[in-house]
């Protein structure tokens, strides 16, 4: 996942690459994903999330549809 | 010790002397640290990597990524009042924070034009900043090549 200044960016990087356009964010959505998905994962209790608790983190910060499916 | 825990083990193991030293551990590293024989290192590491917890450096049994730490570097670098690191791309970047408290600055550039992007993550809040992330690959491909996606 990478970053870039704006949809116009992510156009002409996409286009230059010849690159399917895949699902873009805001960056505090970005970081909201960092936050459900890492901020446990010193815990010696960590699980690597099953694909339908992975689905549900996205969803829990807005990230549905058939981009974010995994079963 | 059942395998599940010396599995645990290993993960924490391998992250916290990757946090310490800004490097993961090599396998001998791990095996002294955790009064474990080459084979058990071994065996654990390779259900880990088979488990997407840990990645290998192509052709190697090296770790590439514990992540969201990536042991080489890349556009995605972190710094925390635990230290400086590596993010495997903007998603593990801002995990690294969330990871070690949630305050840190990512410092990364556009993807497209290479302009320089500073972003403060501060006491788990984003400071307002401009610019996008974007995914290529959907969810269920990424594992096809964790290196892109």
């Amino acid at each position: 996942m990478l970053a870039f200044r704006s949809e116009a960016h992510v156009d002409r990087w996409c286009e230059t690459r010849r690159s399917s356009r895949g699902a873009s964010f805001g960056l505090d959505q970005a970081w909201q994903l960092g936050r459900v998905w890492y901020a446990d994962k010193l815990s010696p209790d960590w699980k690597r999330p099953t694909p339908a608790e992975a689905e549900a983190a996205f969803a829990s910060i807005g990230l549905t549809g058939e981009f974010w499916r995994l079963i | 010790m059942t395998t599940e825990t010396v599995d645990r083990d290993v993960r924490l193991f391998v992250y916290e002397r990757f946090l310490a030293e800004a490097r993961p551990p090599t396998a001998a590293e791990i095996g002294a640290g955790l009064a474990l024989d080459p084979a058990e290192v071994d065996a654990s590491l390779a259900r880990l990597e088979e488990g997407h917890v840990l990645v290998f450096a192509p052709g190697t049994k090296n770790i590439w990524m514990a992540n969201p730490l990536s042991a080489f570097p890349t556009p995605f670098r972190v710094e925390t009042p635990r230290g400086g690191y590596w993010g495997t791309c903007i998603w593990d970047a801002f995990g690294v924070v969330a990871m070690l408290g949630g305050s840190g600055d990512v410092l990364t550039s556009c993807a497209c034009c290479g302009e320089e992007m500073a972003l403060r993550v501060d006491a788990g809040a984003l400071e307002p900043a401009e610019g996008i992330a974007h995914f290529a690959v959907p969810a269920r491909r990424w594992w096809d090549n964790i290196g892109y996606t």
